[in-house]
């Protein structure tokens, strides 16, 4: 009698999972990666860098200066991360209570939020000595980044089990004991993990640095874009990119070598939250509250700001955008509708190139993970870089990409691609293959299939996915700054161009557009929310596989 | 009219299947009982044309469809845990293979109702499938299988996870339903009681394989 057991979470259905279209729906988003990010950067490395450019960039102590000030003022901005998110995270990660959700979505807004914009906010907020400081870009980056904290090492400390202390405590541990024996073991991996990730925006920072930092202040991004586009210095550029590619390159095979290390023999469970002692309710209060401040004070700072010219109050601002008063060659109602085009665009082919990568990485075992690896190669060239890259590689085409518009929202599905596919993949992976099998002998085609179970059950993945590339189009700044032609400007150029000059009416105009664009991130925010408290039920259900 | 014949199937690296035969007339209830694991779900899927086979042969009233896509087969299966589509409600469920078959929207609901009326589910059809009771999840299932008029029906562990009063009150409907619709019925199970009462006849899956 054969005696193999049946497995209970195999993937084996064989016409449920559309074996034979996921090769061919890789082939689109391939070829968009090979002609937008990897064409651009061979012909950066192979026509405009020599080794004389090298040794002449790096070589200067002026590369030096960057490379350190990029390095040490990212380590800093970690530790202020961590010094402001660990209350919140804590009380997040270990207690169940009444705006828990609330608490963490309101926590999160920052990292969706234009750096540009964040950026305005704190000059709007912090007093006059301060707004141009290093305080500032270090208050700046803990904004965007809280939310890293908290969405990797909150669900690591959830999942710590309070008998594993217990255990700890019986056996004669002090409370530091404690700490230092079972709890940092658990969270080393997430900690380190969370960390890099934070270590590679600060290091990479660019509009943050470049609108508080002061004039003498540059990262290596900034100096990218300064060389490149100020200078005209495109080898000298490239091998600032190589040079800060390759440090994040080694930031990430670091962290990855800790947390694997971190992760080895940590025991995961679902554990139940404890609810709040009375004793520690003022103190969970007291941290909601200045959470919550801290998040909404730049962007009520927005607002205000929008609503004052030098020391009055007035509207004069809000009407000069309405009425079409012109920044540069792009009047702000332009802008509106640059941006709004281009998220609308971007957004469209995004979700379509991620949904074919998705499905494609989903269905083809180890070859679909190394084609999620690939589909990540975006996060490895900075937004500047690879602005510079298409400048160089498509400026000199038979046809005038730079000069049509659609070519940004082009650039911004690169830059949101691989967020896109990461919010698509594990909601893939979580259609159970049953219930197309379930579709299969009720007469249901591949297609039928494809259709009615899975694009149904990734509805509000895809929505979520829509939205995500939405938000972040509206709000890049690094590539957009090097593509925006004259009069096509999208928001986020025109912000940091109306920040530059001076005049009061004129900045009050650059808040209003930050508020703007603040209250169209935060509906892209809404929806991706929305779509994800509503995924919950039907995951659940698609969760039940079973033969 | 249902015929396999030396039927062999891997999963994995291992054979599950080796040399299965099996016989089931028109309108004939044939319950295959063994122990956990022994391949019985996996017979059922090879039925159906979910999981490849290796060699051997199913035919369907004479007719090959051994290597038939599953869709095309006109074969039904209820799942061990029904696998109810969680995203439609209990009636776009029934209705499933229907709108599939593009059978106009009216007469659709006529036989939805129809079919919900069968299995003791009056007024269910706006509910999600989230709330449903295992017993209600089951009976779902099954009509939302004998909706698409299916030339045979294969039910894996259809009692299993039920309580016995459940379980003896859905035994009798199956029963009647089956009766009056002459169904032609392939079950696996694990229990020889359960076997016995629902089929008639019950053989033990090692006597189905060649050696």
């Amino acid at each position: 009698m054969t005696k193999v057991a049946e497995s209970r979470s195999e993937p084996w259905s064989a016409t449920g999972s559309m074996q034979w279209s996921a090769p061919w729906s890789a082939l689109a988003p391939v070829a968009w990666l090979g002609v937008f990010v990897i064409l651009p950067m061979a012909t950066l490395l192979t026509t405009h860098v020599d080794v004389a450019d090298a040794t002449r960039v790096l070589s200067r102590a002026s590369t030096r200066e960057t490379l350190w000030f990029s390095a040490w003022q990212a380590v800093v901005s970690v530790l202020f991360t961590f010094a402001l998110a660990t209350p919140v995270t804590w009380l997040v990660g270990r207690h169940e209570f009444r705006g828990r959700r609330v608490l963490r979505s309101v926590a999160s807004i920052g990292f969706l939020l234009p750096s540009i914009v964040v950026s305005a906010g704190f000059l709007a907020l912090l007093p006059n000595d301060l707004d141009t400081s290093l305080f500032a870009v270090f208050v700046a980056h803990a904004y965007f980044n809280v939310a890293v904290v908290l969405r990797v090492v909150a669900p690591r400390l959830e999942s710590l089990d309070t008998r594993l202390m217990w255990a700890a405590r019986t056996l004669g541990a002090g409370p530091l004991r404690t700490v230092v024996s079972v709890w940092w073991p658990a969270l080393r991996g997430a900690i380190v993990s969370a960390g890099a990730v934070i270590f590679i925006y600060c290091f990479s920072s660019y509009a943050v640095v470049r609108t508080l930092g002061g004039p003498s202040r540059n990262t290596l991004e900034s100096d990218i874009a300064v060389r490149a586009y100020a200078i005209g210095d495109i080898g000298g550029a490239v091998v600032l990119s190589l040079l800060q590619t390759a440090t994040i390159i080694g930031v990430v095979l670091l962290g990855r070598r800790v947390t694997n290390d971190a992760d080895f023999g940590v025991r995961r469970t679902r554990v139940t939250l404890g609810r709040l002692a009375n004793s520690r309710t003022l103190i969970a209060r007291s941290i909601a509250i200045v959470t919550v401040a801290f998040v909404l004070a730049p962007l009520a700072a927005l607002a205000v700001s929008s609503l004052r010219v030098g020391e009055q109050w007035s509207i004069a601002g809000w009407r000069a955008v309405f009425s079409g008063g012109v920044i540069g060659s792009t009047s702000p109602l332009q802008a509106l509708w640059s941006s709004a085009r281009t998220a609308l665009v971007a957004s469209i082919f995004g979700v379509v190139l991620a949904v074919l990568m998705s499905h494609a990485v989903t269905r083809l075992g180890t070859r679909g993970r190394r084609l999620e690896v690939f589909a990540m190669l975006p996060l490895a060239v900075s937004p500047v870089t690879l602005g510079l890259g298409l400048i160089v590689t498509f400026d000199e085409r038979w046809y005038d990409w730079r000069g049509a518009w659609w070519f940004v929202a082009v650039v911004h599905t690169i830059v949101a691609f691989p967020l896109a596919v990461r919010v698509l993949v594990p909601s893939w992976r979580n259609v159970s293959p049953v219930l197309r099998d379930a579709a299969a002998v009720l007469g249901a085609s591949p297609a039928r299939r494809l259709l009615d179970i899975d694009l149904r059950l990734l509805r509000p993945a895809i929505v979520a996915a829509i939205a995500l590339i939405g938000a972040v189009s509206l709000g890049e700044f690094g590539a957009a700054s090097m593509l925006s032609r004259s009069g096509a400007e999208t928001l986020p150029v025109s912000i940091s161009r109306l920040l530059g000059r001076t005049g009061d009416v004129v900045r009050t105009q650059a808040f209003v557009l930050a508020t703007l664009l603040v209250v169209a991130c935060l509906a892209a925010l809404l929806v991706i929310d929305g779509a994800d408290w509503r995924a919950r039920p039907s995951r659940k259900a698609s969760r039940a596989r079973s033969h | 009219m249902l015929a396999v014949t030396d039927l062999c199937a891997r999963r994995g690296d291992n054979d599950v299947l080796r040399g299965v035969s099996l016989q089931v007339s028109r309108g004939e209830r044939v319950a295959v009982h063994g122990p956990s694991g022994c391949g019985k779900t996996t017979l059922l899927l090879a039925i159906a044309g979910l999981v490849p086979v290796t060699s051997g042969r199913v035919t369907l009233d004479g007719i090959d469809v051994t290597t038939m896509p599953t869709h095309r087969r006109g074969v039904g299966m209820v799942f061990q845990d029904d696998q109810l589509f969680p995203h439609f409600n209990v009636a776009e469920n029934v209705g499933y293979s229907l709108r599939v078959a593009g059978i106009p929207k009216n007469e659709r609901k006529q036989r939805v109702e129809g079919w919900l009326h069968r299995v003791g589910l009056i007024g269910f059809g706006t509910r999600s499938v989230d709330g449903l009771s295992g017993g209600e999840a089951k009976r779902v299932a099954l009509a939302r299988t004998l909706a698409a008029s299916p030339s045979v029906v294969l039910l894996d562990e259809p009692l299993t996870g039920l309580d016995d009063l459940l379980r003896d009150r859905l035994l009798n409907d199956l029963r009647a339903l089956f009766d009056e619709l002459q169904t032609t019925v392939v079950m696996v199970t694990h229990d020889r009681a359960e076997a016995a009462a629902l089929s008639h006849r019950a053989v033990e899956f090692d006597r189905l394989m060649r050696d």
